[in-house]
């Protein structure tokens, strides 16, 4: 039979289709495993009867169905602003601005200081030491412990700024060249620390580990078991590596989302992207990131449960944020994982290839955040000016200042102001309020506007006669509400306080009166704002 | 005060074309003007094998009976494809001999435009607006003759329109080079001549609005997909660069009209102030039967105000 394909012809806009792979680059560092993951599993000894291992592959599986429905609107969809489009398209523009100027905007003035942590306990403070370690520089490791400090963590904080400023101002073109070198740098440290932790055993990295912490630190006797009995003494009894206690692991995904929820992070870009409604490779970008980082994610959890030692990874962890531990810098397995090697140049080798993970995803804090700023000006929302671009470099200014400006405020309240870190917290509740946003509009989409639904190629995906955006849609509907219920009603997760609740609703309630305000102005001007999304009729 | 509605990119897209000639009277306007790419880029074949009809179409492969056929032929030609009814000789054919592809493609493209401006008269006709249509660098020559056929539809290419009393527009589709060696292209220094040509036409810039469908190079509205030698989009499409025309760079700093509308690249989106002059790029969501479009007031002192809408 002859093969029945379109028949094209010369028309501008014919591409052949872009590379899964290099979606899943973009997809992959927005769940980072080592910037994001290593750092939220330092706080697994809060819930001491889980265990890390299975609360990932759980809330994997839910975070598929997130995948699905991102896949399926962008697909359907494809808009710059992602969330800020869909919600206000589906479900009005009040809501659709006041969702996503909180999640996508306001919100992402209070990831700033944990982005900054990251890369002081991650980065800077790891090489620092490794450093004062070979040069045997009391300074260097004065230094670096400065950097444990709120004014090193302020700094850190206008570094991430700086840096994130650089990314978004260079533009897509560099960005994404930057973030594919780092990938594969970071890939190489990776492979690094699991070959030294894979020929390594327990006993070995004890010795290493007591040895570098008297030489840095002036450490005196067995850290390693002091540590383990000092958070003992505390009341810490971390689950063993091979017990499986699934129920008791179920309060760990609240916590573990803090890194494995954004595999869609790049949404609010893909309606720049020429045939981004092709749903298979929206799909699978995202689908392979979130099973490769959780293949990733077990595999260097298992190495350091081998080598390191189960018991005291959490221990040191759980020392650490209680402040009772003799170690004392953050225990970043990196940091760890170099310890066990006398060879300088192969522990700054460690340390330099795996701050690739921070630098390949250091841009994402305000990357997608601009096109959420730019759609609401398009849709005359936001002024016009802040979605202006410099002249000659195209550096959307504005929107970026939007960004830092207040950035550096919520830094500086972070690091100066007591209790100002708890409300930072909220930074994934009301990140995942927005997408519960987007999910609403998700699920209506088939019955809003069957016209473009039923256009798009996802329409043909349904289980037992009802499409599976719905589906998935109402699957992390009940993923996210159980993560909401935990943050609302569990202290361990520190966003339950009555005063944190308070500055969430003055965010919304800022959002409310941004829209509010912006829409009086401009039916003073004679705008209707209502028009931007009206379907035209046709007779 | 006159309500211009400006839009762009339609390719073959029947519902968008349908949206464009309704929303005059939906939006109010005046005029309705049609940036370039009226015309669809692909041939959906559909198969027929005895009594039903295979087509693959949306990742999918649908088959069908007589009765469903209307159906399917509207949701191709509402995403801007044309449908085709072949039966296995007509697809070796079409396979072994592009000229008969080149040819039938003339076909459905003119027949389409054909319909499209029987549709557009008839209801242009009662409500009194006029449409001015530029056909761009996609758009095949023979697709003039058509439009100039139309009582409410109007070719501008390379014209200056009296929108009103006050406002004048000049306009060409056609685009600097592209990777695609596509219909209405050419060199920028040629370009550069059509341009001041059509703005000789116009009587003074401070009243005059510019309709041309490649957007100035480096404006932001012109930022397209980064691709590699086989034409495939670097960074998953991520890495945008600028592909506008440096011509109408140049014509846009040195006569500052209130008013520039652009076209072409679909994913940018946006407007941008050069100067005085502010320029619009709608983009195009036509393959989602999306009419994306600019609602701009002119009065006497220049751009009153403006609005992006998705219809």
């Amino acid at each position: 039979m002859a093969e029945v394909g379109m028949f094209v012809r010369k028309a501008s806009g014919l591409v052949r289709a872009w590379s899964v792979f290099d979606a899943f680059i973009y997809a992959f560092f927005s769940i980072n495993l080592i910037t994001l993951g290593l750092y939220i599993f330092s706080f697994a000894p809060f819930i001491p009867e889980g265990h890390l291992v299975i609360a990932i592959i759980i809330s994997a599986v839910f975070i598929l169905f997130e995948i699905v429905v991102y896949a399926m609107l962008i697909s359907a969809m494809p808009r710059a602003g992602g969330d800020y489009v869909w919600q206000s398209r589906m479900l009005g523009g009040g809501i659709g601005f006041v969702l996503a100027a909180t999640g996508w905007w306001f919100i992402l003035w209070h990831w700033v200081p944990l982005y900054a942590s990251m890369l002081a306990y991650e980065v800077v403070v790891p090489l620092l030491t490794i450093i004062a370690g070979w040069t045997g520089s009391k300074g260097l490791l004065g230094t670096a412990l400065w950097f444990m400090d709120v004014n090193g963590l302020f700094l850190t904080c206008l570094m991430v700024i700086g840096l994130a400023f650089v990314y978004v101002g260079l533009g897509m073109k560099w960005y994404a060249r930057i973030q594919k070198t780092c990938f594969y740098i970071a890939m190489v440290g990776l492979a690094t620390v699991f070959i030294v932790l894979l020929a390594s055993s327990n006993s070995s990295f004890m010795a290493s580990f007591n040895s570098m912490t008297a030489s840095l630190f002036g450490a005196e006797g067995d850290v390693y078991s002091s540590i383990i009995s000092q958070a003992a003494q505390e009341g810490y009894t971390p689950v063993a590596w091979g017990a499986m206690p699934i129920w008791a692991s179920m309060p760990l995904i609240p916590m573990v989302v803090f890194f494995n929820m954004w595999p869609n992070w790049g949404a609010t870009l893909y309606g720049e992207v020429r045939g981004a409604s092709d749903f298979r490779r929206n799909f699978s970008g995202m689908a392979l990131a979130l099973l490769v980082t959780t293949v990733l994610a077990v595999i260097f959890l298992a190495l350091i449960a081998k080598t390191i030692g189960w018991d005291f990874y959490h221990a040191a962890n759980w020392t650490f944020w209680s402040g009772s531990s003799p170690l004392p810098v953050f225990p970043y397995p990196g940091l760890l994982a170099a310890f066990l090697t006398q060879n300088p140049l192969l522990q700054v080798w460690i340390i330099i290839t795996m701050s690739a993970w921070f630098f390949g995803w250091a841009g994402t804090v305000f990357l997608s955040s601009t096109r959420m700023i730019f759609a609401a000006a398009f849709d005359r929302v936001l002024p016009e000016w802040v979605a202006q671009v410099t002249p000659k470099q195209r550096v959307p200014f504005n929107a970026l200042l939007l960004l830092a400006i207040p950035s550096i405020i919520t830094s500086a309240l972070y690091c100066y102001t007591p209790n100002f870190a708890t409300y930072t917290l909220d930074a994934t509740v009301v990140i995942a309020i927005m997408y519960l946003g987007t999910t609403v509009a998700a699920i209506l989409l088939p019955y809003r506007d069957p016209q473009l639904y039923g256009s798009s190629p996802v329409a043909r995906y349904t289980i037992f006669g009802l499409p599976w955006i719905v589906v998935a849609g109402v699957i992390f509907i009940i993923f996210l509400g159980y993560n909401l219920y935990m943050w609302i009603v569990d202290p361990v997760y520190g966003v339950n306080h009555p005063t944190s609740a308070v500055y969430m609703v003055i965010l919304y309630l800022v959002a409310i009166g941004l829209y509010v305000g912006s829409k009086w102005y401009r039916r003073k001007q004679g705008i209707d704002l209502d028009m931007v999304y009206k379907n035209i009729p046709v007779e | 005060m006159t309500r211009i509605f400006f839009a762009t990119d339609v390719h073959g897209s029947e519902v968008c074309w349908r949206k464009m000639i309704n929303a005059g009277k939906f939006y109010e306007a005046d005029v309705l003007v049609l940036g370039g790419d009226m015309t669809g880029k692909a041939l959906v074949p559909i198969m027929q094998e005895g009594n039903i009809f295979k087509v693959s179409f949306l990742e999918q492969e649908l088959t069908a009976t007589e009765k469903d056929l209307p159906g399917i032929e509207r949701m191709i030609s509402d995403r801007g494809y044309y449908p085709l009814r072949v039966d296995e000789e007509m697809v070796e054919a079409l396979n072994q001999d592009k000229e008969l592809v080149e040819r039938t493609f003339t076909g459905h493209v003119l027949e389409t435009a054909e319909r499209w401006m029987r549709y557009a008269d008839e209801r242009l006709s009662q409500w009194g607006i006029p449409c001015y249509v530029c056909p761009g660098n996609d758009d095949m020559f023979e697709i003039d003759e058509v439009i100039d056929r139309a009582s409410h539809v109007h070719l501008c290419e390379g014209k200056a329109i009296e929108l009103d009393k006050d406002w004048t527009m000049v306009s060409t589709g056609w685009s600097n080079p592209t990777p695609w060696d596509t219909f209405r292209e050419c060199s920028e220094e040629d370009l550069l001549v059509k341009l001041e040509e059509a703005m000789a036409l116009a009587p003074g810039m401070d009243r005059t609005v510019f309709n041309f469908h490649v957007p100035p190079f480096g404006s932001s509205l012109d930022e397209a997909p980064e691709l590699d030698r086989d034409l495939r989009p670097k960074f998953a499409g991520r890495s945008l660069v600028p592909v506008g025309s440096h011509s109408v760079m140049e014509v846009v700093k040195k006569y500052q009209p209130p008013l520039g509308l652009f076209g072409h690249i679909h994913e940018s989106k946006g407007v941008k102030r050069i100067g005085k002059t502010i320029c619009m790029n709608p983009g195009s969501m036509y393959e989602q039967g999306v009419l994306l479009g600019c609602l701009v007031d002119l009065d006497k002192n220049g751009v009153k105000k403006y609005v992006l809408t998705s219809g």
